[in-house]
Parts: C-alpha cells; structure tokens; sequence
C-alpha cells in the first residue's frame, strides 16, 4: 500500500534517471575505440618490457639475439661495469639539478610576464623557442659558444680575467654545462605551464591583497602559491621525467666526456650496445635497472606531489 | 619599480634564449680565421660556408628524411590519439587506467626501449627505413597526443554528444562529427607538439637508421663532430638548417602551440 503511494512522488525524478541511465548505457564507449591505444602500448610498453628481460637473460648479439640462457650473468655484468655504476648515479643528479634550474627559472620568468601585464605575444614566443630547438642543435649551438678559441664567451671570459676558460674541459664544469643547456632548453615549457597556471588567480585577490598594503613577496607566499603550487609540482614531475630521457645533449656536446664524468645511463646503455664491444645482453640487463630506477623516483615524486596537494 | 623588475628580468631571459641561435647565424656567415678571432660579428660576411655544408653531408636528402618521419609520425600520433583520447575522457574507470597505463609507457626513458625495438623494426625489414622511424616515433607520441587532448574531450559538454545520439547517431559517429570538430584546437596544437618531438628526435634515429637513404638531419648534425675548429661555420649553417624550419612553424602557429598546450595542462 505505502509503495503504491510513494510510487508517483518519486516516479517521474526515478523514470527521467533511468532513462538517462538506458542512454547511457545503450552509448557505453565502444570497447573497439580503444583498439588503437592498446596495439600501441603493446609494441611500446608491454613488449620492449618483455624483450627487454629476455635479452636481459640470454647471451645475444645484434646479429643473433636470444641464443641461450644464461641467468643473471649480464646483471652481473652490469653491475661489475665501471661506467654504469656511475653513470646512474649522474642520471639521477642531472635529472634533479636540471629540474630545480628549469622549474626555478621558468617560475621567475612566468611571474615576470604575468607582472608585465598585457598579452604573451611576441615576447612569450620568443622565450618558447629554445623548446622547439631541436637538442642536437642545441648542444652544437652550446658547444659553439663554450668552445675555448673562436667561441662566442671568449670576450666575457676575458672581461672576467679568467681568459682561456673552458667549462668543457673539466668533469665538474662539463657536467654543470649538460644541466645548464638542457634547462636552458626546458625552462620555457615550465614558463608556459605556471604562466597559464597564473592566470587563473582571480583578478580579486591580487587586488584585495594589494588593498591590504601585502608586498610582492607576501602577495606571492599567500595569494599566488595556493593557486599556483600544484601546476609548479606537476610542472617539476614533467622536468623529470624529461630529463631522465637526455641523451642527444651528451652525445652531441661532450660524448661522455672528459673521462666517464658526463657518462649519464642512457649514453651508457646505447654505448654497451652499439658501440665497441655490442653486449646487447649487458646493455638490456642496465635498461631493467635504469627503469626500475626511473620507477623509483618517478614514484616517490608522484607520492611527493600527491600529499602536498592534499595539504593545500 | 616591480614593472621595470619584471622587464629587466624578461629582457635577460629573451637575450638568453636566443643567444646561441645568434651567435650561430654568425658563425655561418664567417670563414675559418674570422671564427677564430672570437667575437659575434663577422668582420666579412661570406656565405660559402652554406652550400660546403650540403656538400660535407647529405644536408638536403637529411632534411627531407627528416620531414617524411615527422610528418608521418604526426599523423599516425593524431589517428591514435583521437579515439584513445576519447576513450581515457569519457570511459570512466577503465579510461582512468587507460590513460595511467600511457604515462606510465611515456615516462620510461626511451633507451629502455631501443634494442627491442631494433630486433621488431629488423624482423619486419624497417630498419634503415624513413617508415620504420616515422612508425616509432608515431606511436611513441600518443601519450603526449593524448595527455594534451584529454582535456580537450573533458570540455565537450555530454549533452552536445547526447543530443546526437538521440538524432541516431553511434558514439563512433558521434566522436567523428560532434566531438572531433570541437576539439580541432586541441588536435592542432597536440599535432604541433608531435611534429616538434619526431623532427627533434636523435636516439632511434641513430639507433634504426645507419644509411644516409634514412638519415635524419638531427643524425646529420651529429656527423660534423670529427674536425672541431675548421668545420665550425659549416656546423652552424647546418644547425639552422634544422632549425629554421621549426622556429617559422613556432612562430606561426604560436598562439594554437600556446593555447593547447596550456589549456590541455590545466585541470
């Protein structure tokens, strides 16, 4: 009896809802539709993972890959080879001081342009293009401008009284050159990430802060960074995963050079693997390690993010 | 006084970043003693240092290799990308894991995946191969195609979708002529973005593509490495090569780049 009354109270609400529900369900998204996607991580994802540990466990050559097993003697290899040791840890220290460089850089420059006021224009175009550049260029253009005789610092260098100065030509100085040219390429990306991010702080709260006599510093700590933060930490997570991929930048600017000191892994493996002596098996076994490692770090500046977001 | 700060500090980062390029243009304008003079201007601006670069390698076969790979590659990014875009935005849970399962794919450093791919592209004969390439690289950008785009999709409201289903359409049909066109901003910069990443791309490039027939130009910049100070204007001239072309594109197309990659960023 109390449902036949009830029915016509909540009939019409509960009809309209399975209508929609019928709708939606006689236009679920056609499993098809993501045939493309999938065909895609299969050859990119699941099967260089899987080929990777294969050759990881078997004796191969580039001619003649997979001709037996052999255990973890190539993780053996890896690990008792003198570069790759190091060249992991030098993965991980460009990846973070290119990062902070990049993500320091472009957060000022975006502030700067949203403080100019007007619109991204040419000036914004002009500050994107070392994005577009492709790496090679930008490690020859680089490589130009440092070198020691007929480079385009020569005259600065003299100006400073250390004439003759090549940054090249020591392991500290090449390295600190690779993180300054990949954040000089990289930078732009941030600034356009955090510049977009700034204009979604309302007009109103730059006022109300001003009329509250806030100065700049303390507009920026409690108005802006609320606002800004989770745009600046994905922002960084991007840098790093970007520079965990450098390659072209080494190989083009200083090829490892002087001595192992700009040695970083991905230069490692394809030097294991194409160059000299083509130990395909060893080079496979240092691509499971430098991913898992990437994994790593990737996943705790994942976890990093996630909880400061759910802070603010 | 903040005003003439922040354009101070703009002044400085647009010096900076197009320095190098400048100072490229100048050395491909000058001969081997000017170069070694030092300085940015050229004391005789010759121009001869062009043409010996197209001749020391392939430059043009090299550049055209290099539009072929990217050109493809961009269109193969863009038919995956589309339906798959359509799917991480609108699929609900298995969209979600869809479009984890992309980034987690994007965020391995590329090496990892070069010699398995090496021992695919040789089983099917696409090694030393334009085709070859512009297939790796096409289908190594869907992640980034589809991280920009998803947004894209989000911001097409259902109801316009459901009015045409109601009109009989499928979703297939639907995504095809309700969705694509409102998302062609989207497309265009996510399109842009992908072309920029092929053209620049070296590691499977070197990795897959020994001959000159299948040459990138950024292989090809990487060639003049052997004599340091007598190549350098031959260096540069080749270096704008390759960069000429991306910068006009750049520049053209500034405000779709701009929109769609700060657009598809932000949530």
């Amino acid at each position: 009896m109390t449902a036949t009354l009830e029915r016509p109270a909540t009939g019409a609400p509960a009809a309209r809802a399975r209508t929609r529900a019928q709708r939606r369900a006689g236009h679920r998204v056609p499993r098809w539709l993501a045939i493309p996607a999938v065909v895609s991580l299969l050859i990119t994802g699941l099967y260089p993972a899987a080929a990777g540990l294969a050759l990881a466990l078997t004796d191969s050559s580039l001619a003649r890959p997979l001709r037996g097993f052999v255990g973890f003697d190539n993780f053996v290899a890896a690990a008792e080879s003198v570069a790759f040791g190091g060249s992991l840890v030098r993965s991980a220290l460009f990846a973070v001081f290119a990062t902070a460089l990049a993500v320091v850089a472009g957060t000022a420059g975006a502030l700067a342009l949203q403080a100019r006021g007007g619109r991204f224009g040419l000036l914004g175009a002009v500050l994107l293009l070392p994005m577009v550049t492709p790496p090679v260029s930008v490690g020859v253009a680089w490589k130009l401008l440092l070198a020691p005789v007929g480079g385009g610092l020569t005259g600065l260098w003299d100006a400073l009284g250390v004439s003759g100065f090549n940054p090249l030509g020591s392991g500290v100085g090449a390295f600190a050159t690779l993180v300054v040219t990949h954040a000089w390429q990289w930078a732009p990306l941030v600034l356009l990430l955090v510049y977009a991010a700034l204009l979604g702080v309302p007009a109103e709260l730059w006022e109300a802060a001003a009329l509250d006599g806030a100065g700049w510093w303390r507009t920026l700590r409690s108005v802006v960074a609320p606002v800004v933060a989770p745009t600046v930490l994905a922002a960084a997570v991007l840098q790093l995963v970007i520079a965990f991929k450098v390659f072209d930048l080494v190989a083009v600017v200083t090829a490892g050079g002087p001595g192992v000191s700009t040695i970083v892994a991905s230069f490692e493996v394809f030097r294991t693997a194409f160059r000299g002596s083509f130990e395909v098996g060893t080079a496979a076994a240092e691509t499971i390690v430098l991913g898992l490692l990437v994994g790593v770090v990737l996943g705790a500046a994942g976890l990093v993010t996630r909880h400061t977001r759910g802070d603010a | 006084m903040r005003a003439a700060a922040s354009r101070a500090v703009l002044a400085v980062a647009a010096l900076l970043a197009i320095a190098p390029v400048v100072f490229l243009v100048s050395l491909s304008l000058r001969g081997v003693d000017d170069v070694q003079n030092g300085g940015w201007l050229p004391e005789r601006v010759r121009w001869d240092n062009w043409p010996a670069a197209f001749q020391t390698v392939p430059l043009a076969q090299m550049l055209a290799n290099s539009w072929v790979v990217a050109l493809g590659a961009t269109l193969l990014t863009a038919l995956v990308a589309v339906p798959t875009a359509y799917v991480t935005a609108r699929a609900g849970r298995s969209g979600k894991r869809l479009h984890s399962a992309l980034l987690a794919a994007y965020c391995a450093p590329p090496i990892v995946a070069v010699l398995p791919l090496y021992f695919l592209l040789k089983s099917v004969g696409l090694t030393n191969s334009v085709v070859g390439l512009a297939l790796v690289n096409g289908l190594a950008n869907v992640p980034v195609a589809v991280w920009l785009l998803d947004g894209f999709v989000r911001r097409v409201p259902a109801e316009v979708e459901e009015a045409a289903w109601v009109d009989g359409l499928s979703v297939a049909a639907g995504l095809r002529r309700v969705v694509l066109p409102l998302i062609v901003p989207g497309l265009v910069a996510a399109s842009l973005v992908c072309f920029f990443l092929a053209y620049n791309e070296f590691l499977f490039a070197v990795s897959f593509a020994q001959s000159p027939s299948a040459q990138t130009l950024t292989v090809g910049l990487s060639l003049f490495q052997g004599d340091r100070t007598v190549q350098f204007g031959q260096q540069a001239a080749a270096s704008l090569v390759a960069i000429v072309p991306v910068y006009v594109l750049a520049v053209l197309a500034q405000r779709a780049l701009v929109g769609g990659l700060s657009q598809g960023a932000v949530r």
